[in-house]
């Protein structure tokens, strides 16, 4: 399964704002993605709660997997979307 | 893990289940009183508050919302606090029906621990339904407690 291991760029970590920014783009990717930490727990990445529960911070790394027709593209994408300080105002 | 405990941040007088809003701002303006009249903030975090709801929703799902200040605003923040609205005829929330808003004042990264502990609760369809439909301060302190033998 295609997956990409991505550091969290926002200096907050994946809270709110960029947790919800990131699940909407997950939902709307098409295809099922699954974020995973480093410590094992998986969440399916559309759910903004799924991810607040994981209390992901700042630089932490975590790992975006998923299958089927455009899930390369998809995770390409999502991944970009982490490496980007989405907390930047 | 040394999380602060959701309830320690929630004071019984922050717990208001009898509310109605106009609006998602007019809700978002509501948990900034409150938290205001907790001395959590300055009144410049209601601000902080509506400028986040209006970048991004903080509607999170299952009926709830999380208004919170932005970045800027948390110099506006003098003790972490938690607030707890309920709004029986539900307040639309960008075609969403939120029943519940949880305001949230945090100053430094207890922030993520917070909403993880709050994520985890809601994560649960059974308590998110006891949220939705608490009528005491009580049952709202109970569901916020986390479970001895939950834990992981």
């Amino acid at each position: 399964m295609p997956e990409r291991t991505v550091t969290i760029a926002s200096s907050v970590g994946l809270h709110a704002r960029p947790a919800s920014l990131f699940s909407q783009a997950a939902a709307k990717s098409g295809v099922p993605v699954t974020l995973t930490t480093k410590a094992g727990k998986s969440v399916n990445a559309a759910s903004i709660l799924g991810i607040l529960s994981l209390g992901i911070g700042h630089g932490e790394e975590v790992v975006l997997s998923a299958d089927g027709d455009g899930a390369d593209a998809a995770l390409d994408s999502l991944a970009e979307l982490l490496n980007t300080d989405l907390d930047k105002e | 893990m040394a999380d602060a405990a959701l309830t320690s941040l929630l004071a019984e007088q922050s717990i208001r289940l009898d509310r109605t809003a106009e609006d998602r701002f007019d809700a978002v303006r509501q948990c900034g009183a409150a938290l205001v009249e907790a001395g959590a903030v300055d009144e410049s975090y209601v601000d902080a508050m509506l400028e986040r709801e209006r970048t991004v929703s903080t509607f999170v799902g299952e009926g709830v919302a999380i208004p919170h200040g932005t970045l800027a605003g948390k110099e506006s923040v003098k003790q972490d606090a938690l607030v707890v609205l309920r709004f029986p005829e539900g307040v639309d929330w960008e075609g969403n029906a939120v029943s519940v808003c949880v305001g949230i004042a945090a100053a430094g990264g207890g922030h993520i621990a917070l909403l993880s502990q709050l994520a985890e609760i809601l994560l649960d369809p059974a308590k998110a339904e006891q949220l939705r439909s608490a009528t005491t301060s009580d049952q709202v302190y109970a569901l916020l407690t986390p479970d001895e033998d939950d834990e992981d």
